[in-house]
């Protein structure tokens, strides 16, 4: 009996075994990181989380056409991925808050922890947030900048985002109305709305409720009617509610 | 003789019998159960059933279409296991209708119907055999009636995806690979090929036809609606600084504005040809225009009706030949049996009709006796195309209270659209509950809520009471409660009719410039809808601001072009034309720009003991966005895999 049992036991374990089948392939194992610079003030773009992505082609796969795959961009203006397969990969920043970026990024070889910043030329800047409270109304001023205002498309928005974590933009915000309906809306061009100049009125917004006792992370983004409409974004501010 | 030879020559025997008579068997036969081509190209019975397949899988959005990508995967047009249509409804996933579920979808689900294309395109290679079976009038008609198909089906491409390959040949799937990629065609030429696919129908199909199936006026009425689409797309892809997307730059997405008249002016044609048929605006149930506009959805024999799509109680199930529109659409367990309110409109829509007034001038809510009192001078069509407090269905009275204020002192905005924080809301003086909420005031026990809501989002909304209001349009009350339950309701889908018709014509008679000819086809429209001002005078002046969610275009227009924009959503509301008209003006990414849907909720004022209206933020916090990527859907990847000629794809995939 005991030995059917070992034998059945053997048996099984053998036969289970010839389920585990190690890939011929090897696993995916290259680092491909780096910074989105803001071409302006030379360091990582403000972004918000996962905002928008770098597409990237694996052009030394050549079994099938090479279709994008993204690399989100993470709030720090950096972008980070350690499980990539080595290889040749041409790389674009597509879909940001900044002007076009026409040059593809031909034939980046990604072998161990490889490296790759960008330089991007952000169509907006805003600048000189401000945040006052009075009681448990809060109110934002804030500028924006345009250095380069030929060909910029019309602006859009000016939009506060009020976060309760420390990830706060377009992609995680307290979304209510009584904040999004306090929006600036604009749909000008620079040049109605502000004239030829590169710094833009002060923009107020707000009375926006909070809440006592609670610590909010704040900034403000505008945007442009590209094709993306993605927000370019001011710094964050903390704002602690008595 | 011994045995054993015997035996043996038995054995010769069988192994001779074998193989002998199994000779006779012949392998190679006609199937009998198969109809070959001369079967179904060689008559008209033949050919139609050839066609009544493909009628099936024609592009029409109607009840059981899943706005949303089909969670289950597969094609939105034929979803398994669709009851839950109406919960995806193309409604929900635009914003059109308030329901707490679905999003936008932005980038579609892969619709690529060339198997259908190719079924007409052997018919149209071979149907030419058999020409001398027919006479010329009928042959001329069914060729006509295939281009007609043909282009719907190229119109469901056009209109997803922009510049597809136009494909007319039966390609040999052994042919040479380079010749089976076809690349895109520009997205000008696509709706050229679809305009000359529709001429033909036009000039060759029959001027009436059985219910169900095409005639000329309803290619005609396909032409009317594509080329409003098609113009559109020429005159306003221009504002979505596509610039570098190398779709666009090629052509495949997006059409030169200078062709948008062109298109425009196809649509005006085609209308015209329309109006020589036999249509008129339905008029029966005059002088009630309010049950008339509703009537307009219901009488199978509506003189408006130009195509329709039918439905079979009696068919199998997963056929697609039942929908489910009255279970989802309105309050269980009072009037339906079976799930109950999936979807209501919201505030933003109502307010485009004639509305009474709700606040006072000196911006203090107006005091009701009754809830429906609301309905006193409302337009008849919003009361045929939504249901409030006091309307019977199947029986039962609708009765639509959000709560009860104790006091209400002050002005409308002292409310702050609902807020939780304004002073007048506070827990004591407003009193809000779910379901069958009650409470005492002075000694006498209160609903809170009405017996059909609304009520807060955990508490028993759901199939009940989210909204403010309910959908009338194309609601069957001649349904008992019983019946109205899952795949039980067999309300035909009007494809088109000649309101929209008149819709099209007008626009594009104006996007032309012909401002007054355009607003007598409105005026037509605002007499049957029981209008306060059948005419308004045409206002050129210009403005970039639109009605919904007083969305920001990035372009100016008259603002007796967007009253023409209005005049589509209150004809059309809930019929699956809004998201296919935000599409094409271009304005989807504005008007669902944090579109945050409002109600307009009805309380009682404890006090007073009367009832006052409040317009306010819907309290689940929905609200709906499109971006850019909304306008073109991606070219689906698969395709892409097997043809990279299909590069580029659309702008910002």
């Amino acid at each position: 009996m005991k030995k059917i049992t070992y034998i059945i036991l053997g048996m099984s374990l053998l036969a289970l075994s010839s389920c585990y089948k190690k890939d011929n392939w090897a696993e995916p194992d290259v680092q491909i990181h780096g910074n989105i610079i803001d071409f302006y003030t030379q360091k990582p773009l403000l972004s918000s989380q996962g905002d928008w992505s770098i597409r990237y082609w694996e052009k030394s796969w050549t079994e099938s056409a090479a279709q994008p795959r993204e690399l989100p961009v993470k709030q720090d203006g950096t972008y980070n991925n350690n499980k990539q397969f080595a290889g040749a990969y041409d790389m674009l920043p597509y879909g940001g808050p900044f002007w076009p970026v026409v040059d593809t990024v031909r034939s980046v070889a990604f072998g161990g922890s490889t490296q790759q910043d960008f330089t991007v030329t952000p169509y907006l800047q805003v600048v000189d947030l401000t945040t006052s409270l009075s009681g448990t109304d809060l109110t934002i001023t804030c500028r924006l900048k345009a250095p380069k205002r030929v060909g910029l498309p019309n602006l859009v928005e000016v939009k506060p985002y009020l976060s309760l974590t420390t990830f706060v933009g377009e992609s995680n915000y307290i979304n209510i109305a009584e904040y999004n309906n306090k929006r600036i809306q604009i749909n000008k061009s620079w040049i109605d709305e502000n004239g030829n100049v590169e710094t833009s009125k002060l923009y107020t917004i707000g009375p926006l409720p909070v809440k006592s006792g609670y610590t909010y992370n704040v900034r403000v983004g505008a945007n442009v009617n590209d094709a993306n409409r993605k927000y370019n974004y001011s710094e964050i501010k903390q704002v602690i509610v008595p | 003789m011994n045995k054993y030879i015997m035996k043996r020559n038995i054995l010769l025997y069988m192994v001779l019998l074998a193989t002998a008579f199994f000779a006779c068997q012949k392998l190679d036969l006609e199937p009998k159960g198969i109809l070959g081509q001369p079967e179904l190209f060689g008559n008209e019975f033949g050919v139609k059933k050839y066609f009544t397949s493909i009628y099936d899988y024609l592009p029409i959005e109607d009840f059981n279409y899943y706005g949303n990508n089909n969670p289950d995967g597969g094609n939105a047009f034929r979803p398994d296991n669709y009851w839950q249509a109406g919960k995806n409804s193309l409604g929900n996933c635009s914003g059109e209708f308030f329901n707490t579920w679905q999003g936008v979808n932005n980038v579609g689900f892969g619709y690529w119907p060339y198997d259908r294309i190719r079924d007409l395109n052997v018919f149209l290679r071979d149907f030419p055999t058999y020409e001398g079976e027919f006479t010329s009038t009928v042959y001329n008609a069914l060729v006509g009636e295939a281009r007609f198909l043909r282009a719907f089906f190229y119109f469901g491409l056009a209109k997803r995806y922009g510049g597809v390959p136009i494909i007319t040949s039966v390609q040999n799937p052994t042919a040479p690979r380079d010749s089976l990629e076809v690349p895109r065609n520009t997205e000008y030429d696509t709706w050229k090929f679809i305009y000359t696919d529709l001429q033909f129908a036009i000039d060759n199909m029959r001027t009436s036809s059985e219910f169900g199936r095409a005639n000329k006026y309803v290619a005609a009425a396909l032409m009317s609606r594509a080329m409003l689409y098609a113009g559109s797309v020429a005159k306003y892809t221009t504002y979505m600084n596509y610039g570098s997307e190398r779709a666009y730059a090629g052509g495949f997405a997006g059409i030169d504005p200078s062709k948008a008249n062109e298109f425009f002016q196809y649509a005006v044609d085609a209308g015209k040809v329309i109006e020589a048929g036999p249509y008129q605006l339905y008029t029966k149930n005059y002088p009630d225009k309010a049950l008339n506009f509703a009537n307009i959805f219901l009488d199978p024999g509506s003189t408006e009706n130009i195509f329709v799509k039918d439905f079979d109680a009696t068919a199998p199930r997963n056929t697609r030949l039942q929908h489910n529109y009255d279970a989802m659409m309105s309050p269980q367990p009072d009037m339906v049996s079976e799930v109950g309110t999936e979807s209501y409109p919201p505030f933003d829509f109502m307010e485009l009709y004639d509305m009474p007034t709700y606040t006072n001038p000196d911006g203090t809510p107006v005091r009701f006796t009754n809830r429906s009192d609301i309905k006193t001078d409302m337009e008849p069509r919003m009361k045929g195309t939504m249901y409030f407090d006091g309307d019977v269905l199947r029986g039962k009275t609708f009765s639509i209270q959000k709560g009860i204020y104790m006091t209400y002192t002050g002005t409308a905005a002292d409310a702050q659209a609902g807020s939780n924080g304004a002073p007048i809301n506070s827990g004591t003086n407003r009193l809000l509950g779910a379901r069958g909420a009650t409470t005492v005031i002075n000694g006498v026990t209160m609903n809170i809520t009405g017996t059909h809501g609304h009520f807060s989002f955990n508490a028993d909304g759901e199939n009940n009471g989210w909204g403010a209001a309910f959908v009338r349009k194309y609601i069957n009350p001649g349904m008992t409660i019983a019946e109205a339950k899952l795949w039980n309701s067999t309300t035909p889908w009007i494809v088109f009719r000649l309101g929209e018709i008149y819709l099209n014509t007008a626009e594009a008679l104006y996007e032309l410039g012909k401002r007054n000819e355009a607003f007598d086809y409105i005026e037509k429209l605002r007499i049957r809808a029981g209008c306060k001002v059948p005419r308004p005078a045409i206002d050129a002046s210009t403005s970039n601001i639109g009605s919904i969610n007083k969305a920001n275009y990035p372009y100016q227009i008259e603002k007796s072009l967007q009253f023409i924009r209005d005049e589509r959503v209150r004809e059309l509301y809930g019929e699956n034309h809004w998201w296919w008209d935000i599409r094409r003006w271009r304005t989807a990414d504005q008007i669902l720009n944090n579109f945050r849907h409002r109600m307009l909720s009805a309380y009682y004022v404890a006090n007073e003991g009367k009832y006052i209206y409040l317009d306010e933020v819907n309290r689940n916090n929905r609200s709906w966005t499109a971006n850019k990527t909304c306008f073109y859907e991606p070219i689906p990847g698969g395709e892409i895999g097997k043809n990279t000629k299909l590069l580029p794809n659309n702008p910002l995939y």
